[in-house]
């Protein structure tokens, strides 16, 4: 699969890349980029407006991506928007501000990505309305502590799979549990749909954000699907061109559609180079890549555990191949650093989940991510340029 | 530019080296060159924004010469703070003010830094030269 991956033949400081921070975004086959490159090539022009050929094309390509979202999550509302952030963002606004009122309680959890909290946090001061955090313990979320904090909450905002550490959370018992005490809920789902097939209608999630660069889709382009009920719940969050029916001085009528939440002209080559990431992940197994990356990552693990380090993440069998670890004496930014001298491309920090940190009592971990394209090649140079850094520190 | 000798054994120095991972083993050596401020020193005032390590650093100028003091928990920003030290550490509050942090970048550790630790360094230099204005005024 690497040689779909152009970007994976390169050197790094001379070195073979090898590429572990996939948790962070995903690197793209050459088909995403000869979509984009194609579009831009012969059919740029803006979407939904002219009768022209060029105007035509352009709509079919950035509709297809609406299209393609809709048939693999199963869903019949997609809204396109930046990413995650801006998806998670939209719902505060365009559900948030007209359904919750002061005093109602939004549940979030202390695995958070700060898109999943700040947001909320930023409505609180707005609406006066209550967060409830559910706790970690080990690793985990404390579920028995969740069915507590439930009672009376309005909207359930919780994260599928942990950037940090790649732990999945049951959400399917999360959503029956919210569903049971009538409340909306919001799947993180960032790490989520890079690893596993997911069926949004099934699940029964009301609202599911996710961004198209963790899928080797373009940077800068996200979606968000929506329930039917919640979709009628929503209020035109930004105003502007796209959104609207009709225009008058006196006042406009909006879409009905997801147009009605996406004013201004969209992301049109990222449209074009998602739709053909989705093309392309559909002919890949997706679970038997899982299966074999969390092998792989799981050999890493203990390897790590055997050269002194702490590793947090537990690599469960629903888990991400996602491997966070520090060492006992080595800063994390000196370890990243002596990696990337190697060529390997590791994250570092706090991985935008400040809350977690501080629950694990750390400031910042060094995190590998597998994806599809990596392999046991891959966790060799690893292991090797680990076992460098730890020669060059002793 | 013309650098003292001390600067310009770092710029040979660095230059010589060809792997990207022994240029930064040395640039972790000269965390050597610091005369370490001790944690009960550390405080909001000087510490070094702007990094993604904990970084701390004191000036101070007597009888018109420059020196400083300085801490950090990755061991590479104590290098860099170990550069700075030779770059400044007996110079006079005058030649400081007149260096540039080129000298890093000429060396190719600049290079060699993620963007980030790069601007970490910079705001250390910034931060030598701004206190060093400070306390001639």
């Amino acid at each position: 699969m690497k040689q779909d991956f152009p970007i994976l033949s390169r050197k790094v400081n001379g070195k073979r890349l090898v590429y572990l921070d996939n948790a962070a975004t995903t690197q793209k086959p050459s088909c995403v980029i000869d979509a984009m490159s194609e579009y831009y090539s012969l059919s740029n022009a803006n979407v939904h407006r002219a009768v022209h050929t060029l105007a035509g094309e352009a709509t079919e390509g950035y509709e297809a991506c609406r299209k393609l979202l809709k048939k693999r999550f199963n869903s019949n509302h997609a809204i396109i928007t930046s990413g995650t952030t801006e998806a998670i963002n939209l719902v505060a606004h365009a559900w948030g501000e007209s359904n919750l009122q002061s005093g109602d309680v939004v549940l979030l959890t202390e695995m958070e990505h700060h898109s999943d909290i700040v947001p909320w946090q930023m409505l609180a001061e707005r609406k006066a309305i209550e967060l409830r955090y559910v706790p970690v313990i080990d690793g985990r979320l404390d579920m028995e502590a969740f069915d507590v904090a439930l009672d009376g909450v309005k909207l359930v905002c919780v994260v599928h799979t942990s950037n940090v550490l790649g732990i999945r959370n049951p959400i399917e018992k999360i959503i029956a549990a919210s569903k049971n005490v009538g409340a909306r809920v919001l799947l993180d789902a960032a790490q989520a749909v890079p690893h596993e097939e997911m069926d949004f209608k099934e699940l029964g999630a009301d609202f599911m954000a996710f961004s198209a660069h963790k899928m080797c889709g373009p940077t800068g382009i996200g979606a968000l699907l929506v329930s039917n009920d919640a979709f009628g719940e929503m209020e035109p969050f930004m105003g502007g061109g796209d959104m609207i029916e009709t225009v008058t001085l006196q006042g406009s009528t909006y879409q009905t559609n997801e147009h009605k939440f996406e004013a201004g002209t969209p992301r049109i080559a990222e449209g074009v180079g998602w739709a053909a990431a989705l093309e392309w992940l559909s002919n890949i197994d997706l679970e038997s890549h899982h299966k074999r990356l969390l092998s792989i990552a799981s050999g890493v693990k203990d390897e790590l555990i055997a050269k002194g380090m702490t590793v947090y993440s537990t690599l469960g069998p629903e888990d991400a191949a996602v491997i966070s670890f520090t060492h006992p004496t080595i800063h994390p930014e000196d370890f990243a650093r002596l990696l990337d001298a190697q060529g390997i491309a590791v994250r570092t920090g706090h991985h935008c989940a400040q809350p977690l940190m501080n629950k694990l009592g750390i400031s910042g971990t060094i995190r590998a991510s597998f994806y599809l394209y990596n392999d046991q090649s891959d966790a060799d140079t690893f292991l090797s340029g680990i076992d460098r850094v730890l020669e060059a520190m002793a | 530019m013309t650098w003292s000798v001390a600067i310009q054994e770092i710029i040979d120095e660095f230059q010589d080296i060809d792997e990207q991972f022994e240029r930064l083993e040395v640039l972790m050596d000269f965390s050597e060159e610091v005369e370490v401020l001790p944690i009960e020193l550390w405080n909001e005032r000087n510490l070094v924004k702007g990094c993604q390590s904990i970084a701390h650093i004191v000036v101070e100028v007597t009888e018109g010469v420059v020196w400083m003091k300085a801490a950090a928990d990755a061991k590479m920003v104590q290098g860099l703070q170990g550069l700075l030290s030779i770059a400044v550490n007996g110079s006079t509050a005058e030649q400081v003010l007149l260096l540039t942090p080129d000298f890093a970048e000429e060396a190719g550790i600049l290079n060699s830094l993620t963007p980030s630790r790069s601007n970490g360094f910079r705001t250390m230099f910034d931060m030598v030269q701004n206190n060093v204005r400070m306390l001639i005024q």
